[in-house]
């Protein structure tokens, strides 16, 4: 595949992304793939609304997709070789959408979620598990977080570097 | 609708108040005098216990008892017990299942276009849901008029919230949602969203206009309409607070500890800051001074927080509890695990303090107890969290942005 398509098709989702992330639509969920365990290429048609400003850095194992915008929001997809979104992270005012963010995962964080008791008062939490890990923390005006996929890490990176 | 009133006493000591309110609150009428107006009451009682009936079982929250009314009411007003004190959060959000059962009913606030303003605001582990309100409120003897909080919807008797609200999560708008009737946030701002809400291009998810039929949008909305700190809407002691906790008697588990909330900084004889010794960490913009965790290089994020049950930081070299009440929290090997930080403030009051504390098992802790001391847990944390176990046995300072305390000026913490 020519990569300058690729990179073209990238861009194009991520402008998607933001839309679906901060733009307060709701989707119907077979078109919010453009998130951790989705193809980023699946929402290109969504580039009605772009109201971020997307950048791409190339590493040697990934792909890191950052979309910010002048509420001080940022938003980051990892994307391994196939083109699968692996980690998302975030930090900003408010929390993004989680439901669009973590696509197919949402359901298995509010189920785990749903388990803690009083979660209203978790300023800082970890679930995890052997397919999923989320970590959202933080407080009014200043939230940061981060979800990914441990089976789908390319090998030679580190879950630390995911932010 | 007017009811037979529960509290005469109160309702007594609220119309005084009210008076009193009613004329500081008059910008401008109140007539000058060479004599200082008498002061207010500005302390009362702070007890960590097991929590609301509906709710029980809560770690280390830290409640008091709020007094709410229809804005100028005498009749409409409730004593919300087991409020969660809250120095992580701005303003007073109230499960409106509570407020129903006390029959008060306050109304809503309109934006510029006659809509409902409703708030999605994000806790931890999910989303308060509902309309913002005006109520008088009733602390000690201070009272914030007309305060703007947040009815927490646990009914859906308002519109039902959209999409972006709740999707991070499930609702937090019951009582099991905080294990409390409400949440009582006294942190260092007086709005809860601030500028970023005021005029943002594209509105920030918080505030919604929401129609007669239910459909919400995001909006800004001015300062003086969001969410506010109640301390800070006070007509005096306004400039920040004070919290003092009891030590406990049993490190690994008392059924209840008790504490003082005291307004103002240097207002009256009772909140002077000390002229030595105070430890004062200025907070940034979101409300954070700065931490190092056990001599690591990582420059954290800070705050020190009555709403959070534990101390919060990330150490993966601590194992975390597999089995019991505390699963996800740390269980050192060898208990208790001493560890240590250096907080640093940000800004003018740039102090920097180490603390030494002691993380504990929590499975030897004493089974049904309420309030522990050396509760922590938070690993992959990016920030740095003095949850309710370091409020034992210590005074703790707020001073609320841009108020003078003596001669530091907020947002900061200080002990």
């Amino acid at each position: 595949m020519c990569c300058k398509l690729e990179a073209m098709v990238q861009r194009f989702a991520t402008h998607a992304l933001w839309f679906l992330v901060f733009g307060g639509i709701a989707l119907p969920a077979e078109r919010a793939h453009a998130a951790l365990g989705g193809d980023a290429a699946s929402v290109v048609t969504d580039t009605a609304e772009i109201q971020g400003v997307a950048h791409a850095t190339l590493l040697q194992q990934y792909e890191i997709q950052e979309i910010t915008n002048d509420s001080g929001m940022r938003v980051r997809e990892f994307l391994n070789r196939d083109g699968v979104v692996f980690a998302v992270a975030w930090n900003g005012p408010v929390v993004p959408d989680l439901r669009t963010l973590l696509g197919a995962s949402f359901d298995s964080y509010v189920k785990q979620l749903g388990a803690l008791k009083h979660p209203g008062t978790h300023r800082s939490l970890r679930l995890a598990s052997s397919a999923l890990v989320v970590e959202s923390g933080g407080h009014m005006r200043a939230y940061s977080g981060r979800a990914y996929l441990p089976l789908l890490i390319p090998a030679g990176a580190l879950p630390a570097n995911l932010h | 609708m007017p009811s037979p009133h529960r509290f005469p006493h109160h309702a007594a000591i609220m119309l005084t108040a009210g008076l009193l309110s009613a004329c500081l609150g008059n910008h401008g009428s109140t007539p000058t005098s060479a004599t200082p107006p008498p002061s207010v009451v500005n302390t009362m009682t702070v007890t960590v216990d097991s929590g609301p009936a509906a709710a029980p079982g809560a770690i280390n929250h830290a409640y008091v008892t709020v007094r709410v009314c229809a804005p100028g009411s005498t009749t409409q007003c409730a004593d919300v017990d087991h409020v969660l004190l809250d120095t992580g959060s701005w303003g007073l959000r109230l499960v409106r299942s509570v407020l129903a059962a006390n029959t008060v009913a306050l109304s809503g606030e309109t934006d510029t276009h006659g809509n409902t303003v409703e708030e999605c605001e994000t806790f931890g582990g999910g989303q308060t849901w509902g309309p913002v309100a005006l109520a008088d409120v009733t602390l000690a003897g201070e009272v914030a008029s007309k305060l703007p909080v947040q009815i927490m919807d646990d009914t859906n008797a308002g519109a039902p919230p959209p999409a972006t609200c709740g999707a991070n999560g499930t609702l937090l708008n019951t009582v099991a949602g905080f294990g409390a009737n409400g949440v009582l946030g006294v942190g260092v701002f007086a709005q809860d969203c601030g500028a970023a809400c005021v005029n943002a291009a594209t509105p920030l998810p918080v505030y919604y206009g929401c129609t007669a039929a239910g459909a919400c949008t995001a909006e800004n909305l001015a300062l003086v309409d969001q969410v506010t700190n109640p301390v800070a809407a006070f007509a005096v002691d306004n400039n920040g607070l004070i919290i003092d906790m009891a030590n406990l008697v049993n490190a690994n588990g008392d059924a209840s500890v008790q504490g003082q909330l005291t307004f103002g900084l240097g207002t009256q004889t009772d909140n002077a800051l000390p002229a030595t010794g105070l430890t004062v960490l200025g907070a940034n913009a979101s409300g954070d001074f700065t931490a190092t965790y056990n001599g690591g290089s990582t420059v954290l994020p800070a705050l020190i927080d009555s709403g959070t049950d534990d101390y919060v930081f990330s150490d993966m070299t601590i194992p975390t509890c597999s089995t019991g009440s505390f699963v996800g929290d740390y269980c050192p090997a060898v208990a208790p695990l001493n560890v240590f930080a250096v907080n640093t403030g940000v800004g003018t009051n740039n102090a920097t303090n180490t603390v030494n504390f002691a993380i504990q098992d929590p499975n030897t802790f004493v089974a049904g107890a309420a309030a522990f001391e050396g509760l922590a847990g938070g690993g992959g944390a990016t920030n740095f969290v003095w949850g309710m176990p370091y409020f034992y046995g210590r005074k703790i300072y707020i001073g609320i942005d841009q108020k003078m305390a003596g001669t530091f000026t907020g947002p900061f913490y200080a002990y």
